[in-house]
């Protein structure tokens, strides 16, 4: 078991000293998505502002939330940032198959590689949402703070997740059109414009069962209240914790195989 | 001193039945090479009781119809497939001119994928910026190597693939066949930069079915049989 976790933390070590290829790759990948257009990525910028626009149209007066601007602005920009990632990560390692058998990259610089596009999708969103906050006059506190640590905490879960989904897609190719499947559902089961009120009920329900509550929890609660969401914080460790070790494992296991069956 | 030694190399993988809702008569992955076994048992010999040694000066020559495993070979020593039993201790740096056009962007200046090509190379920063202005003069790209890669004509592309391939100084070179670009006056200064690099290289394999062009180049031949 020691040597499978070796291998994984070696491959990661690796990939992370070559953090110019998959950085210069990235930058590239999201520079050719958005050619001969005449925005470029700010279209990634304007995609969610009018994503949001929609949302808070649509639903302000239904949920009559304080503040629902900023509750919709902030908990769509992690929801995008996450399903994006995730959505992409499962046909990471098939998108790459001619690099995975003509180089000897380690295999740790193609999710870095997502990572950063993700980051970057991510950083254009961010200033879409901040510019949301600011034009609905979202007031700046301290409590901000716990907001940018929920966000690292993400950020640092990030290149786990891709491992694991990327992984599951080499194996398992259906899982592309499962995982696509979910999260156009999770949309809608996710506390993104609706809340759960202080009744039970299905709302309550989906809220406490779904993991994806508690990263827009540890971004968003901060933002709306100024406090620290302890027990969201804790979840999201401890689900970070679990998908690391799962993406070590799967690395160290499957990573040499990778070749044979793309 | 570089040195390869191989001992009893054997490469069998396993073909998967991947996990999929697809009805069971469409899971099996495709596969080539001998084919043992049945059901989710199917497993493919690839590489089977290879054993060579090569020192400093070697040029080896891989012959063998298609399918017999040379390109496999070549991949086993560059480390992309890892070996099922057997030794392979390689001393030395080892690098690969095959698919010579991987990652090339359309979108980006020919000079962007040079930097681009280097870095997934393995080169450093100044190692990109040292071999810049020869891999251009190699190309006779001109002003184009700032102009976007996709307004190249199939011979510039190549001519440009050519010259960042060929670029570095090997310890131990791989070769999937002998590569070569553009037109005829080009082809001859590709052939005197192919002979250059193994000649100078401690040690390099080249598999081709250019049976002439083997006996020239090779001081050891080592046959691949499609068994």
């Amino acid at each position: 078991m020691g040597s499978i976790f070796a291998d994984a933390i070696g491959d990661f070590r690796d990939g992370l000293s070559r953090w110019r290829v998959w950085v210069a790759l990235a930058s590239e990948d999201i520079g050719d998505q958005h050619k001969r257009t005449t925005l470029g990525p700010m279209w990634l910028l304007l995609n969610y502002l009018a994503f949001a626009g929609t949302f808070i149209l649509i639903f302000r007066r239904g949920e009559g939330i304080p503040h629902y601007e900023t509750y919709v602005a902030v908990g769509l920009f992690v929801w995008l940032y996450m399903s994006e990632a995730i959505t992409q990560s499962v046909s990471l390692f098939v998108r790459e198959e001619n690099f995975i058998k003509g180089t000897t990259l380690p295999l740790s610089v193609y999710v870095m590689r997502l990572t950063m596009q993700s980051a970057i999708r991510g950083g254009y969103m961010l200033a879409g949402c901040l510019a949301l906050l600011a034009v609905v006059g979202t007031s700046l506190s301290v409590g901000w703070l716990w907001a940018v640590l929920g966000l690292l905490v993400i950020a640092l879960t990030t290149p786990a997740a891709i491992t694991v989904f990327a992984m599951g897609g080499a194996f398992f190719p259906d899982l592309q059109f499962v995982v696509q499947n979910v999260m156009r559902l999770g949309l809608f089961l996710t506390p993104i414009f609706w809340t759960v009120g202080s009744g039970g009920g299905v709302r309550r329900i989906l809220a406490d069962w779904n993991s994806f509550s508690y990263y827009l929890a540890i971004v968003r609660d901060p933002v709306m209240t100024g406090g620290i969401p302890l027990t969201a914080f804790g979840i999201c460790l401890a689900i970070g914790a679990v998908l690391w070790l799962t993406a070590f494992l799967l690395m160290g296991l499957f990573r040499r195989q990778i070749v044979f069956v793309l | 001193m570089v040195s390869i030694r191989v001992k009893d190399l054997r490469l069998i993988y396993r073909v998967r039945q991947k996990l999929s809702l697809a009805p069971r008569k469409h899971r099996m992955a495709k596969a080539g090479g001998n084919i043992h076994g049945t059901g989710r048992n199917r497993y493919v010999t690839a590489l089977d009781g290879i054993s060579f040694e090569l020192k400093a000066g070697d040029r080896l020559g891989l012959v063998g119809p298609n399918g017999a495993g040379k390109t496999t070979l070549l991949k086993v020593l560059y480390g992309i497939y890892p070996p099922t039993s057997g030794s392979v201790e390689i001393e030395g740096r080892v690098d690969a001119l095959f698919n010579i056009r991987l990652g090339f962007r359309p979108e980006a200046t020919g000079r962007r994928n040079i930097e681009l090509r280097g870095l997934i190379n393995g080169w450093t920063s100044d190692e990109i910026q040292e071999r810049m202005d020869d891999i251009i003069a190699f190309s006779e790209l001109g002003d184009f190597i700032d102009l976007p890669f996709k307004s190249y004509s199939q011979g510039m592309a190549a001519r440009l693939a050519f010259s960042i391939a060929t670029s570095f100084k090997p310890e131990i070179l791989l070769m999937d066949e002998w590569i070569g670009a553009g037109d005829e006056a080009f082809q001859e200064k590709a052939r005197g930069r192919m002979m250059e690099m193994t000649e100078n290289a401690g040690i390099s394999v080249l598999a081709s079915h250019n049976n002439t062009l083997i006996e020239k180049y090779a001081n050891k031949i080592l046959h691949l049989d499609d068994y």
